[in-house]
C-alpha cells in the first residue's frame, strides 16, 4: 500500500518534472556525473589515478604543464601528442655466450615540433645490457643508448629516458651537418635530443630544426649473458608537447583523469555535507519558530554562538587533532553548515506557523511533533533542495581550501585540490588554463545541476506557486 | 449523555491579550491588557444553531477559539455537556477535541496545500487512532464526504485542494469537522470566502447536517443576513461583551440596543431606489480599540442616545427583556 | 448596441467589443470576451459579478494595466472622446492613467507602506503624478526647460488637505502612519489619492468588501458625496448585489468574461426584476435582512473553466430555463426596453 502509493505520487510528480526544462537540464547534468562515478573504472586512463595521484614517480613519463591535445586543431602548427607504443615486433638471436633480444617498435612522426622525450620501459631481471637504436625515414641509425642494467634477481621495471642519456649522442650527430656558426652558437648541454632525432640532416638541425616526417623505427636490444638475466614486455611512452584530453599539470599529472576522479568525491563531500547540514539546519530552524518565546530565543543564542565561530580555523585545529578524512571533513561542514539555512527557515516557519491549516491541525488535536513534521517540514522541503544545491558547491570549495593548507585527505583526489595544487604552483599566472578552468567548471557544473533541479522542484512541490 | 438541555454554557468568560510594555510601564510594573473577549455569558442548547455577530475586532472570532481550546482563558468558565472544561489536562483535552470541531473562514487556507483532500480528512483519525488500517479509515473518509455530497467520493479524494472550487472546499472542510461525529462544530465566517451564488448551497448542506446529526453548532459572523436565515438564536457582540441576545427575529425586526440598530440600518439591501439617497447610519466612528474600552457603558461614546449616567455608573449588564430576549442597555425602553 | 446609444455625448466612457485575453500555458483564457458598454458622466455603473468572471480585469484593462500575461486583444476604449486601446504607454501615463481615469483597487488600503506617514506618501503620489502632467505643460510653453517643476511642499499640502476634507478626514492624519488608523480611513486615504488629478472617471475595485457594515454604508455615503460634488463618474466593482443596489445608477452584470445584462437601479432591483436568468437566480441567493425566508436560493454548479468555455451562451450549463438554442449559439446583448441590454435567448421577443 504504502508502496504503491509513494510510487503514484512520484509518476505525479516525475510528470509534472518533464515539463520543467531546466530541471531536466540538471538532471541531465547529475545523470551524467551519475554515469562518471559508476563507469569510472573503464574512463579514467590511469587505472591507478585514485591511489597513486601524489606519487611522483606514477607520473614521471608524461610531459610537464601540457596543453590538451586537441590544441592542435586551432594552430597550424602540429605539436606532438602524448603517445604510447606498446606494439613491437620481437626477435631472438642466441649467440652462444649470450641471447639479443631485439625489440621493434615503429613511430609514425607526422608533427611539426618533436616530442619531449622517449621513454622506455621494460621488465628485467638479472644484469641485462640494454641499447637502444633509432632508425629514422632518411635511414640514418643512431645508437643512442647503452648501459648495463643490475635487476637483481627479481623481475623490475626499468626506465631508459633518452633525453638526458643521449644528449652528447645526438650532438655528435648532428655536428655532421650543422655549420660551424651555428654550432658555435648552441650549448650541447643544452640542446633538446628529441629535436635532433626528429628533425631533418641539414643546416640548422640544432638550431633551426625542420621536422622529419615519416616512420621511425626504435629498437631495443637487450643482451642477455647469463640465465637469468631476461628483459621482457617492453613499451615506449612518447611525452608530447601537448597532452590528453585537458593537457597536464606542472607535476605531469593528467587533469582529465583528476577531474574524472574528482566527481564522485564532489557528489559525496557536496551531497552529503548538503543533506546532513540542510537537515539539521530546517529541523533546528522549524523547531525554534514553532516553540517560540524563550524557548525560540535560547535556541537563536545557540545559534548564534554557531555562528560566530570561524569554521576555518577550528577546522584547521580539529583536522590537525584528528587524522584528517573525508568522512572528518563532511561532520566537521555539517557541524558548522546547518547555521546557514537556520535564519530564513525560521523567518519562514514562523510564517507557516501562522497558517490556517496549522490552527485546524491544533484545533483537530494534532501533537507539536506532527504538526512540525508533518506540516512544516514537508513545505519546507523545496526550500531545502535549493539551499541543498547552494550547499553542495561551497562545500566542495571548503574541501578545497581545507587542502590548500595541506589538511585535506591525502588519499583522494578532489577538484579542490586539483585547483588548490594549480594556485600553489601559479598556473593563473603562468597561463596553464586548461588546469583552472575544467575543475572549476565541473564545480560550477555540479552546482548548477543541483540548483535547476532544486529550483524546478521548488516550483513543483508548491502548489501556491503554480498558476494561481 | 447527560439529560442537561444545554451542551454549552459560558460564563463570564475573559480573554485578555497583554501588550507589550514600555520601558516607563516596566519600571512601574503596570500591565496594559487587550481586552479581546471581556466577560461573555450564554448558553447553547443541544441541537442549535447559536449565531456569534459582530464586527471585525468585536471578539467574536477570540470567544470561538477559547470555546475551541485553541486559547486558554484569562477567567471565566467553560462548560460542555456539564463537565467543567475551562482547563483541561492533555487526556481532557483529546476527548474534548473530539466532541467540537472547527471550519474555518477560509477553506482553502485551512488545508494543507501538499495534502489530497483524503488525507486533509484522514488526519482526524490518524490523530485520535480511529479505524485500525487504512482502508478502515478510507471507507470512513468516504462516508464522511457522502454526508457533505462530494460525490463521487473517490474522485474528490485524491485532488489536492487547489484542485476544488470554492465551495466543494468548504464542504471537505466540513466533511473533516464531521469525521470524527463531534457533538459540537465552531464554524468561523464559513461562508464569506464563498461565491454568492453557491453560498446558500453551502449553507443549505450544513444545516442538513447539522439535522441528520443532530448537532449543535456556533455559527459565527459579521453578516446579519445569513445569520437569520441560518441561526436559531443570535448574540450581537461589541467590543469583547454580548449586547443583544435573542431568537432571530427578535434580534433583527424588533432590536433594543442602539448598536444593533445601527448594524441592521447598515446593511445593504438588494432594494431598487436607494441610490441617490444618503444612508442615514445613525452611529459615528470606528470600533475603538480594545486596550481602551471607554468608561460605564462600552458603547456611549458612539451611541446617539448616551446620556450622563451611561458613563458615569457602571456597565449594563445583560438582562432578559422580554422572553428569551436579552438587552443589555439602560435606556433601551425609551429609544 | 445601437450605435446611437453608444456615440450620446453624454458618456464619458464608451467600451466597445474590447477583449481581454490571458495568455497560459494551456492555451488563452478570455477573460474580457467582447464587452460592449458606455458609462455616462456623472453616473455609478455597478460590475456585478463571482469572482473570475472578470469585473476585476475589465477595470484593469479600463486603466490600460491589464496584469500580465494578460494583454488587451482587441476593442476600443473611448475615454472623453479618444480610444486609448492604441495609445503607447509613455503617453497613457502622461496623459490618461490618473489624469483622466483613476483606479482605487482592491486592497489597496492594505498596501500602504507601513514605514511613511500617510502624507508622505500622499505627498510622493502627488509629486510623481504633478511632475508628469506639469512637464507636459512646461514643455508646450518652453521647450527648453528639461526637468518639471518639482511642486514644493506647501502647494503639495494645501492639495492633500484639500482633499483629505472631501473625504472626510482631517489635516493631522498627514502625521500619521498607516497602522495608526482604521480600515475606513485607510480607504478614505486611498480613495483622496485617487481624486488627487481630478479624473473624470474612478473605478473602485471591491471597496467596501474588507469593511464593517457600519463602515461600508460611510464609505459608499462618501462616494455618493463625492459624486454629486465633483461630478465623478464611478464604476463600482463588487460580488454583491445588495450593496450594488446602494451606490449604482446602472448595473452591469458579468458572468465568465461576458456581460450578461445591463439595466438602471429600478430595473434590475425593482418589482418587476431582472430579466436574465443568472441575475434573477443570483439576486435569489442574495440574503435579505428583513425578509424571512425557510431556504435561501442557490445557483448549483460552478462558474466555467475559462480556458474550456462551454459551446453557446455560457450560463446554460447552470440554468433553470435553457432551450436548444443556448446550447450551440451564444446570444449577444440585445436593448430590450430603454437602457436595459440582456444577453438571454429566453428574453427576446
Amino acid at each position: 500500500m504504502k508502496l504503491a502509493e509513494m510510487r503514484e505520487s512520484f509518476n505525479d510528480f516525475w510528470s509534472e518534472f518533464k515539463k520543467e526544462k531546466t530541471g531536466v537540464i540538471g538532471l541531465i547534468f547529475f545523470a551524467i556525473f551519475l554515469f562518471i562515478v559508476i563507469f569510472e573504472p573503464f574512463l579514467l586512463p590511469f587505472e591507478d589515478a585514485n591511489t597513486r595521484w601524489r606519487d611522483i614517480s606514477y607520473w614521471e613519463d608524461w610531459p610537464k604543464s601540457a596543453p590538451p591535445a586537441w590544441t592542435n586543431w586551432f594552430t597550424s602548427e602540429k605539436k606532438s601528442v602524448t603517445g604510447t607504443l606498446t606494439e613491437y615486433s620481437e626477435s631472438s638471436q642466441d649467440m652462444g655466450a649470450m641471447v639479443m633480444k631485439e625489440f621493434v617498435f615503429e613511430y609514425d612522426y607526422q608533427y611539426d615540433d618533436a616530442p619531449n622525450d622517449i621513454i622506455i620501459h621494460g621488465d628485467a631481471s638479472g644484469q641485462p645490457i640494454v641499447v637502444v637504436n633509432i632508425v629514422r625515414p632518411d635511414g640514418e641509425e643512431i645508437e643512442v643508448f647503452q648501459s648495463a642494467y643490475n635487476a637483481g634477481e627479481r623481475t623490475k621495471d626499468i626506465r631508459i629516458s633518452i633525453d638526458n642519456s643521449s644528449r652528447s649522442t645526438i650532438y655528435n650527430f648532428a655536428k655532421k651537418y650543422e655549420s660551424s656558426e651555428n654550432l658555435s652558437n648552441v650549448k650541447q648541454g643544452l640542446i633538446k635530443t628529441t629535436n635532433g632525432i626528429f628533425s631533418k640532416a641539414q643546416e640548422g638541425i640544432l638550431r633551426y630544426p625542420e621536422p622529419l616526417k615519416g616512420e621511425y623505427q626504435i629498437k631495443v636490444t637487450a643482451i642477455l649473458r647469463d640465465e637469468t638475466d631476461n628483459m621482457a614486455s617492453p613499451y615506449i611512452v612518447l611525452p608530447g608537447k601537448v597532452s590528453g584530453v585537458l593537457g597536464t599539470d606542472s607535476q605531469k599529472r593528467d587533469i582529465w583523469t583528476g577531474v574524472l576522479a574528482g566527481v564522485k568525491w564532489a557528489l559525496l563531500i557536496g551531497i552529503l555535507t548538503a543533506i546532513v547540514s540542510v537537515s539539521i539546519g530546517v529541523i533546528y530552524g522549524v523547531i525554534s519558530a514553532y516553540l517560540g518565546g524563550w524557548k525560540d530565543a535560547l535556541m537563536q543564542r545557540i545559534f548564534e554562538v554557531f555562528v560566530s565561530v570561524p569554521l576555518l580555523p577550528v577546522l584547521i585545529v580539529l583536522s590537525a587533532v584528528f587524522e584528517p578524512s573525508i568522512w572528518m571533513m563532511v561532520v566537521l561542514m555539517a557541524m558548522f553548515f546547518w547555521t546557514g539555512s537556520v535564519k530564513t527557515v525560521r523567518s519562514m516557519a514562523m510564517q507557516i506557523k501562522e497558517e490556517t491549516f496549522i490552527e485546524a491541525s491544533r484545533a483537530l488535536g494534532a501533537s507539536n511533533f506532527r504538526i512540525i513534521f508533518k506540516h512544516m517540514v514537508p513545505i519546507l522541503i523545496p526550500y531545502s533542495f535549493s539551499s541543498m544545491a547552494l550547499f553542495i558547491p561551497r562545500a566542495v570549495v571548503y574541501e578545497a581550501s581545507i587542502s590548500l593548507l595541506g589538511l585535506g585527505d591525502s588519499q583522494i583526489v578532489t577538484w579542490g585540490q586539483i585547483l588548490s595544487d594549480a594556485l600553489n604552483s601559479g598556473a593563473v599566472l603562468n597561463g596553464l588554463w586548461w588546469w583552472v578552468v575544467p575543475p572549476g567548471l565541473a564545480i560550477a557544473f555540479m552546482g548548477m545541476a543541483f540548483a535547476f533541479i532544486g529550483f524546478s522542484m521548488d516550483k513543483i512541490l508548491h502548489p501556491k506557486l503554480r498558476t494561481r | 449523555m447527560s439529560n442537561n438541555k444545554y451542551l454549552v454554557e459560558v460564563e463570564n468568560l475573559q480573554k485578555w491579550f497583554p501588550t507589550r510594555r514600555t520601558m516607563g510601564e516596566v519600571f512601574k510594573g503596570q500591565q496594559r491588557y487587550v481586552k479581546a473577549v471581556d466577560g461573555v455569558s450564554f448558553k447553547i442548547e443541544r441541537g442549535e444553531i447559536f449565531g456569534l455577530v459582530g464586527e471585525s475586532g468585536c471578539g467574536k472570532t477570540t470567544t470561538g477559539k477559547l470555546i475551541m481550546k485553541l486559547l486558554d482563558p484569562t477567567g471565566g468558565k467553560l462548560i460542555f455537556d456539564a463537565d467543567d472544561v475551562t482547563h483541561l489536562d492533555k487526556v481532557g483535552l483529546d476527548t474534548y477535541r473530539q466532541n467540537v470541531q472547527m471550519v474555518f473562514q477560509d477553506p482553502y487556507a485551512s488545508m494543507n496545500p501538499r495534502f489530497r483532500l483524503r488525507d486533509v480528512l484522514e488526519e482526524p483519525l490518524i490523530i485520535h487512532k480511529k479505524g485500525g488500517t487504512k482502508a478502515e479509515r478510507m471507507e470512513m473518509v468516504k462516508k464522511a464526504l457522502n454526508e457533505v455530497r462530494l460525490q463521487p467520493p473517490e474522485e474528490f479524494m485524491v485532488r489536492f485542494p487547489h484542485m476544488l472550487s470554492g465551495g466543494q472546499r468548504q464542504r471537505g472542510a466540513t466533511a473533516r469537522s464531521l469525521i470524527l461525529n463531534p457533538k459540537m462544530i465552531v464554524a468561523d465566517e464559513p461562508v464569506s470566502m464563498i461565491d454568492l451564488s453557491t453560498r446558500a448551497e453551502i449553507l443549505h448542506m450544513m444545516k442538513t447536517v447539522q439535522r441528520e446529526l443532530n448537532l449543535t453548532y456556533l455559527y459565527i459572523t459579521h453578516d446579519l443576513s445569513t445569520a437569520r436565515y441560518f441561526t436559531d438564536k443570535i448574540a450581537v457582540m461589541y467590543l469583547g461583551k454580548i449586547v443583544e441576545m435573542g431568537v432571530p427575529n427578535d434580534v433583527i425586526d424588533n432590536s433594543f440596543h442602539p448598536y444593533t440598530k445601527a448594524l441592521i440600518t447598515a446593511v445593504c439591501e438588494p432594494i431598487a431606489g436607494k441610490v441617490n439617497r444618503i444612508k442615514e447610519v445613525p452611529i459615528k466612528g470606528e470600533v475603538p480599540s480594545a486596550e481602551n474600552i471607554p468608561q460605564g457603558c462600552r458603547f456611549h461614546p458612539r451611541c446617539p442616545y448616551a446620556i450622563k449616567e451611561c458613563w458615569e455608573k457602571e456597565e449594563p449588564v445583560l438582562e432578559e427583556v422580554e422572553k428569551g430576549h436579552f438587552v443589555a442597555c439602560r435606556r433601551y425602553k425609551e429609544i | 448596441m445601437e450605435k446611437t446609444k453608444m456615440t450620446d455625448e453624454r458618456n464619458i466612457l464608451e467600451v466597445e467589443n474590447l477583449k481581454l485575453y490571458y495568455k497560459v500555458s494551456d492555451g488563452l483564457v478570455k477573460a474580457v470576451d467582447d464587452v460592449t458598454f458606455f458609462l455616462r458622466k456623472g453616473e455609478t455603473l455597478g460590475l456585478v459579478g463571482e469572482s473570475g468572471c472578470g469585473k476585476t480585469t475589465t477595470g484593469t484593462a479600463l486603466m490600460h494595466m491589464p496584469s500580465p500575461p494578460g494583454y488587451i486583444a482587441g476593442g476600443k476604449i473611448i475615454l472623453d472622446g479618444e480610444d486609448i486601446v492604441p495609445l503607447k504607454e509613455t503617453e497613457i501615463r502622461k496623459r490618461i492613467r490618473w489624469e483622466k481615469i483613476s483606479m482605487v483597487f482592491q486592497g489597496a488600503m492594505n498596501c500602504l507602506t507601513p514605514v511613511y506617514t500617510i502624507g508622505k506618501l500622499m505627498t510622493e503620489t502627488l509629486q510623481e503624478h504633478r511632475a508628469f502632467s506639469q512637464g507636459e505643460k512646461a514643455s508646450e510653453f518652453s521647450k527648453s526647460r528639461k526637468t518639471p517643476r518639482k511642486m514644493n511642499k506647501e502647494e503639495a499640502r494645501k492639495i492633500m488637505v484639500k482633499y483629505l476634507n472631501y473625504v472626510g478626514l482631517s489635516e493631522d492624519i498627514l502625521r500619521r502612519y498607516p497602522h495608526e488608523l482604521s480600515g475606513g480611513m485607510k480607504q478614505r486615504v486611498v480613495i483622496a489619492m485617487a481624486l488627487f488629478l481630478e479624473p473624470k472617471v474612478i473605478v473602485c475595485d471591491e471597496p467596501t468588501t474588507a469593511l464593517d457594515v457600519v463602515v461600508q454604508a460611510q464609505i459608499i455615503n462618501l462616494l455618493k458625496e463625492l459624486k454629486e460634488k465633483l461630478d465623478l463618474a464611478f464604476i463600482f466593482i463588487t460580488h454583491d448585489l445588495a450593496t450594488e443596489a446602494e451606490v449604482s445608477d446602472r448595473v452591469q452584470i458579468m458572468y465568465a468574461g461576458r456581460i450578461m445584462e445591463i439595466g438602471t437601479n429600478q430595473q434590475i432591483y425593482g418589482e418587476q426584476g431582472p430579466m436574465h436568468p443568472y441575475t434573477r437566480r443570483l439576486l435569489e441567493a442574495t440574503p435579505r435582512l428583513h425578509e424571512e425566508v425557510e431556504e435561501l436560493a442557490f445557483i448549483p454548479g460552478t462558474p466555467p473553466d475559462l480556458l474550456r468555455p462551454p459551446e453557446g451562451c455560457k450560463f446554460h450549463d447552470r440554468c433553470d430555463v435553457t432551450m436548444e438554442k443556448c446550447k450551440t449559439e451564444e446570444p449577444d446583448l440585445i436593448e430590450v426596453e430603454d437602457d436595459h441590454y440582456v444577453a438571454c435567448w429566453r428574453c427576446r421577443k
